[in-house]
């Protein structure tokens, strides 16, 4: 079904299809416990959210190392080596099992409505202190859906800091990575938002903004930040294309990008941050914004990295809510994500409209007892524009190849609009081990609550239920 | 004979290290070192200058240095093992040295006290009968007796006034359960109720 898309319709509306089908990110890392000698809710509510201190072990470059390091010290006292007495390796095994309301299409008749995925997904992280005031999150995963080994989320950072007058603080640094926002403190932004894990094996909706997960992965970022007294956090920084494993036509040799790959950043896209927290009692508020724009020429096979490109300029609003109690756990968090585009080169192919928009909403409630027994809540929205070229019902091959109807993954009416609840129980036998019953309910997909497809697929079909057993160690 | 010369000479070192290490003779590179270390990684949980923000870490601002150098070093040793010294102080403590260890002791021991937070008025003055007199029908002692008038502390004992509610509930219950084994707190708490425990941290974080 995807080879057809993508040889028979816009390559666009290709690359945004992949995009919002990349596997769910996860950060819990007890490497980050080992170095630190600290139990996981030193840094974690309850894994991957990250607590105060979490955030500023992250903004600190992972490097507070609590065991006795190998140092090489220069004549002048500087620290010129500080390799942990262990390296900081840890995996994570995630098994699942995820049953979709009604069946989709496999050929004439039906594919089974439940999948196993043992595994859904094996990580292995490389996570902790490189050298001093250097550290590592590397994240290399094997995915069932892919079926091979390749890097995830990745964040390699230097930071420093600073003693201001009346005992304040200023933490700053550099941070190179490959998804915008997996850098972030606050998981109220999209790389380490909620869902925290989602199944592989349900359906994708059609439409997400760039900066939502899109270029995850696909991109490299080096971003400068600054935190002063831990309340007031702002960055600045810029990504260029780094897609994985291209090979040069000509050469053979990896890279550089050429005109078979899809959806390629035009020189650097900038990206900002600016947050502020505040913190009272067991409770504690964040408050920001951020965003990216990216020129991407669409590229693809055959495809060109010359002439014009589209332009997604997103800007979004956030914040993050904890109450951590001894007995008790809360979080709220929410992200409102709007894109504004300029499709220069997908105008009158790929897409109808010059200027389309996207907007994403995402507000997601959680509670824990004890760290052991949680409910999630969770609704999620995104709206846009119609464009019926961008949001394709039909593969658009010409006659007698097609055009055959997009069913299960078109969009009939043109619409982009996907709305819906999650909910979630989970069970936390230990501080490193979750349970979680995920179930998903749409009241809108791909534009419409009923026939969205045009081949007769209600949005509430897509629902599904997802069980999860998650490891770390 | 190996041993003893070993233990013996460890020994000594400790005392030199302990006798080189009283507050009026840091160094004041090890005075800015360990300000550096107060404001860049203790004050993420215990506050700035050490008045907690968040009740489930100790204030430290106007402990007394003593008493912060032995829990130091009790975190460090293993030997302290309520549940958030074994989840966050074992690892934070661990790479600290006695100089360290006593800079640190010095910077909390010279700020100032945040002001103590009203609580339930009841339970308050339960609290600071308790405190004053005990509960002589359940053999429990007077807090006074060694915490001082306004629970101030001494160098022995530390400080209470002030402190979080919700932290020193949880020291009361590693006391009586003897996570944290402190023989003469061990016998204070064991026969406490937890009404009673409330109410002494209730008066106890009522304090200014």
């Amino acid at each position: 079904m995807i080879t057809r898309i993508l040889t028979g319709n816009s390559k666009l509306w290709a690359a945004l299809l992949s995009a919002v089908l990349v596997a769910p990110a996860a950060q819990a890392v007890p490497s980050f416990a080992r170095q630190t000698g600290m139990a996981c809710e030193a840094c974690h509510t309850v894994f991957p959210e990250l607590n105060h201190f979490g955030r500023i072990f992250k903004a600190n470059a992972y490097t507070i190392d609590n065991l006795k390091p190998v140092r090489g010290v220069s004549a002048t006292k500087d620290e010129m080596l500080a390799l942990s007495g262990l390296p900081p390796i840890s995996l994570m095994v995630q098994v699942s099992q995820t049953s979709i309301a009604k069946a989709i299409p496999d050929g004439a008749a039906l594919s089974q409505s439940s999948s196993v995925a043992f595994p859904q997904q094996i990580s292995l992280f490389y996570a902790g202190k490189i050298a001093p005031r250097l550290g590592a999150f590397i994240q290399l995963t094997y995915g069932n859906d892919a079926g091979t080994i390749g890097i995830d989320n990745t964040d390699l950072r230097w930071a420093d800091n600073k003693l201001l007058p009346g005992d304040k603080s200023l933490i700053y640094g550099i941070t190179a990575n490959n998804n915008p926002t997996v850098q972030d403190l606050w998981n109220s932004t999209p790389a380490f938002g909620y869902p925290y894990a989602s199944s592989n094996a349900n359906v994708s909706p059609i439409a997400g903004t760039q900066i939502d997960g899109a270029l995850g992965q696909d991109v490299a970022g080096v971003s400068l930040y600054a935190m002063w007294n831990e309340a007031l956090y702002g960055e600045i920084g810029t990504y260029r294309s780094a897609k994985q494993g291209a090979a040069n036509a000509v050469t053979g040799a990896a890279g550089p990008l050429d005109g078979t790959t899809s959806n390629v950043i035009v020189g650097g896209a900038p990206y900002y941050r600016l947050a502020y927290e505040y913190l009272w009692g067991r409770h504690s508020l964040s408050v920001g914004v951020y965003g990216a724009t990216f020129k991407l020429v669409p590229g693809g096979s055959p495809g060109t990295l010359q002439g014009p490109a589209n332009e997604f300029r997103d800007n979004a609003e956030d914040f993050q809510y904890q109450f951590i109690g001894d007995q008790h756990l809360f979080s709220l968090a929410g992200t409102h994500i709007r894109e504004k585009m300029t499709l220069n080169a997908s105008y009158g192919s790929g897409a109808d409209n010059l200027y389309n928009d996207l907007t994403t909403t995402r507000i997601t409630g959680n509670y824990y007892y004890q760290r052991k027994y949680g409910a999630t809540l969770g609704m999620f929205s995104t709206t846009g524009s119609l464009d019926a070229s961008l949001y394709p019902a039909t593969d658009g091959l010409t006659p007698p190849d097609g055009p055959n109807v997009l069913a299960v993954v078109g969009s009939a009416n043109g619409l982009p609009d996907t709305k819906g609840w999650m909910a979630e129980l989970n069970y936390m036998p230990w501080l490193n081990t979750r349970i979680t019953l995920q179930d998903t309910q749409y009241t809108k997909f791909n534009g419409g609550s009923s026939n969205y497809d045009g081949a007769g697929r209600n949005a509430g079909d897509n629902n599904s239920l997802y069980l999860l057993v998650w490891f770390n160690y | 004979m190996k041993t003893l010369i070993t233990t013996a000479s460890a020994v000594a070192a400790l005392f030199m290290a302990q006798a080189s290490l009283s507050a009026d003779d840091i160094a004041p590179e090890a005075r800015l070192a360990a300000q550096h270390v107060a404001v860049m990684t203790c004050a993420t949980c215990h506050g700035p200058q050490g008045r907690s923000i968040v009740p489930k870490f100790p204030a430290l601002a106007g402990q007394h240095s003593k008493y912060l150098a032995a829990q130091l070093q009790a975190f460090k040793a293993q030997t302290r093992g309520d549940p958030d010294a074994l989840g966050y102080m074992w690892g934070m403590a661990a790479p600290l040295n006695d100089e360290m260890i006593a800079a640190l002791a010095a910077y909390y021991g010279a700020q100032s006290p945040g002001g103590g937070s009203a609580g339930d008025a009841g339970a308050i003055a339960r609290g600071a009968d308790i405190y004053a007199n005990g509960v002589a029908a359940e053999g429990i002692p007077p807090c006074v007796a060694c915490h001082g008038p306004g629970a101030v502390g001494t160098d022995e004992y530390p400080r209470l006034a002030g402190q979080h509610a919700q932290y020193l509930l949880k020291q009361l219950r590693s006391f009586q359960n003897n996570m944290r084994n402190v023989a003469v707190m061990h016998g204070v708490a064991q026969d406490l109720k937890a009404n009673e425990m409330e109410a002494v941290a209730t008066y106890l974080q009522s304090l200014r």
